[in-house]
């Protein structure tokens, strides 16, 4: 459980442990113990090793809060803590009493890490300083509005970065040229004028361009830095995509994240979702030049408000229960690459929350009692005037009842699944046509039209319809299509608030 | 195990929304966004034994199609896939379920108008692209989405009005 180790002390309330008050008498507390004990204990729990390490837990907390001299010590220490920044991590069951089945069922957590309140209020100065590259494509096709709107784009990002920043730009086509080599943001009109020069001719290339931004980003890599890399392109990449994510996932290692923007309808979309996933970054769809500008503006302004960077969750099932996807659906939606000991998250921001919506397999035929489905680690670097790394632990359990349990799940849940269903009926679709079932492809479209439309998204549901014809007709959607049903449905989501960040920028 | 009500597919518990077609599971059926079902009385021939509201279709099971305004029930035993539509000697189009005797043609019922699919454990009705549509209580089906039908709902092909009764043995 790591109790005594101090480092992981922070995360934990021994108060909310046992259930009760910091100001709890000694009897109440004891009661409270006993109440849990019952529950928990290992001799009414033999076939549930969950129990036991929720009883440690329990008896851990007795055994401080229990005691006049560590209790004061405890509640010493954890005042020195109070007045350190901290996030936490709040963990919701679709359901907390589970019919035990002769089959297996589903049961979906929803993970949401929030930054300290304290950290928007208390002091307006920016913490974080950032280490920007910019990595945009000037391929042909780039020509006219879209370079353009780059370039207005960029301007303004220089001009929203300070003295205490560093920024690069990297334009590429077959090749890579270093447009602004990495450096602090003080002359500005100097940094615009070579932002200017930028013309748009060549093909894509995209692994020569990250390799050339991510040169740039090295010069000052540092843990007390955000260290990103925007990569905004419009076309396939050619031959080098394998090369590209193999190269993004080292980067991630040291802590460089990478954000994809896909601007138009030609570009690889599965491509620039898993370099943005491998380094905890967003992939994003700009749906037209004009929407540009917004877009990355709102992206940096939100880097730079940065409350803790490097965050990665770390998700451990219990032997017999099964992990089967994770999603993140704030502060982009996106699903997360789950097959690794720790996912990368990019960076919490303040007054923003992440939250991930995890789908686990429970297994047939569990006895009936409490026990744990599984932990959830999330850990990060607070930065501040030092940069403390932190974590937040949760043990999820659940009670497992021969009962008939019909509880409403909460709405949060349902609302996010419903949404969440949305997006897998695109990608059924999509995976059916790559099968050349035609077919279930436009059966899944117009299933996915009527949902839509049951939900009020009358102009998206109008999009799937059209699709579905066209899906019916040619075996192919459109290019657009695509790239719209994906996406929309993604930025669903969102929350109303954040949904200028998520694609859909011109509507 | 929940099947769906609107697709048969058979979702793990726990599920919120169907795997299949997105529809929402969690809701009870009876509260579902179907129009109130339009029952007419029709006691003398149902079968006591059959439960009304019933989805579950097993083998042995058979159906009573009752016509609007025709006496005598149609009997059907299901086949895998059994078409419904009125026939046509200029087109060679003979479906398994001819409905022209109950006045198909002026009802505006298509030549291939749906099908009666039997899958393991239901029965589920779908639109085959009928020109004025297929409806179940009162909804319109989409073509080739298949839905399941339950004992005692209302069929409506066209203007042609029937109610499926279950009949176990």
């Amino acid at each position: 459980m790591g109790m005594k180790d101090t480092s992981t002390f922070e995360g934990i309330d021994l108060y909310s442990m046992l259930g009760v008050a910091p100001n709890a008498s000694f009897e109440d507390i004891k009661a409270a113990y006993r109440r849990a004990a019952r529950r928990l204990h290992p001799d009414v729990n033999r076939n549930n090793p969950g129990a036991g390490v929720q009883f440690q837990q329990i008896t851990v907390a007795y055994e401080t809060l229990g005691d006049t001299d560590k209790r004061k010590e405890y509640d010493k220490k954890s005042q020195q803590h109070a007045d350190n920044l901290h996030f936490t991590l709040r963990i919701t069951p679709s359901k907390r009493r589970i019919t035990s089945l002769p089959e297996p069922q589903v049961i979906y957590l929803l993970a949401e890490v929030f930054p300290d309140a304290r950290a928007s209020q208390a002091n307006q100065k920016r913490d974080s300083r950032l280490n920007l590259c910019l990595v945009l494509d000037r391929s042909n096709s780039m020509n006219g509005p879209r370079l353009n709107q780059v370039k207005v784009a960029a301007h303004q990002i220089i001009d929203q970065l300070g003295e205490q920043d560093i920024f690069s730009l990297v334009a590429f086509n077959d090749r890579a040229e270093l447009v602004i080599p990495a450096t602090t943001v003080t002359d500005k009109a100097a940094l615009k004028a070579r932002v200017s020069m930028m013309t748009a001719s060549g093909g894509t290339e995209i692994f020569q361009g990250l390799e050339a931004g991510i040169t740039e980003i090295r010069k000052f890599l540092a843990p007390r830095l955000i260290n990103h890399i925007i990569l905004l392109t419009d076309g396939n990449t050619f031959g080098d995509a394998d090369k590209a994510l193999d190269l993004a996932k080292t980067v991630s290692k040291d802590g460089i994240t990478i954000s994809g923007m896909g601007l138009g309808q030609e570009w690889n979309d599965r491509f620039l979702d898993e370099l943005a996933n491998s380094t905890g970054g967003s992939s994003s769809y700009i749906n037209s030049a004009g929407a540009v500008v917004r877009f990355l503006n709102t992206h940096v302004r939100h880097l730079s408000n940065t409350f803790a960077d490097r965050m990665h969750l770390s998700i451990a099932p219990d032997p017999d229960v099964k992990l089967e996807s994770a999603f993140k659906l704030q502060p982009n939606a996106q699903p997360l690459i789950i097959d690794q000991g720790f996912v990368p998250m990019g960076s919490l921001q303040k007054g923003r929350s992440i939250s991930t919506l995890l789908q686990y397999e429970l297994p047939a035929k569990m006895p009936l009692g409490f026990r744990s489905l599984s932990r959830i680690v999330v850990i990060g670097d607070i930065l501040g005037e030092r940069i403390r790394k932190f974590q937040a632990i949760s043990d999820i359990s659940l009670e497992i009842t021969s009962e008939n349990v019909n509880e409403q799940p909460p709405s949060a849940i349902l609302d996010a699944l419903g949404k969440l269903t949305l997006y897998r009926m695109q990608e059924r679709a999509n995976d059916a046509l790559e099968k050349g079932d035609v077919r279930q492809a436009t059966r899944q479209l117009e299933n996915l039209a009527l949902r839509l439309a049951a939900m009020g998204e009358s102009e998206l549901a109008q999009q799937a319809k059209q699709e579905a014809q066209q899906v019916a007709h040619t075996a192919a959607l459109t290019d657009k299509g695509k790239k719209a049903l994906k996406y929309q449905t993604r930025s669903l989501l969102l929350y109303a608030e954040n949904n200028e960040d998520n694609g859909n920028g011109d509507s | 195990m929940m099947i769906c009500p609107f697709c048969g597919f058979k979702n793990r518990p726990g599920a919120f929304f169907c795997d299949d077609c997105g529809q929402p599971l969690h809701e009870d059926p009876g509260t579902m966004t179907m129009p109130t079902r339009q029952i007419e009385l029709v006691t003398s021939e149902i079968n006591a034994k059959s439960s009304w509201g019933t989805a579950s279709f097993d083998a042995q099971s058979t159906v009573m199609l009752h016509i609007r305004d025709v006496r005598e029930p149609v009997q059907i035993r299901p086949v895998a896939r059994m078409t419904i539509g009125r026939s046509d000697a200029a087109t060679e189009t003979y479906p398994d379920l001819d409905l022209t005797s109950y006045g198909a043609m002026e009802k505006g019922v298509s030549r291939i108008h749906a099908a009666l699919l039997r899958t393991e454990e239901s029965l589920t009705l779908v639109d085959l692209g009928s020109s004025n549509g297929t409806h179940l209580n009162g909804q319109r089906l989409v073509a080739e989405q298949p839905r399941v039908v339950r004992d005692g709902d209302e069929i409506r092909f066209g203007k042609l009005v029937a109610h499926i009764y279950f009949q176990t043995r």
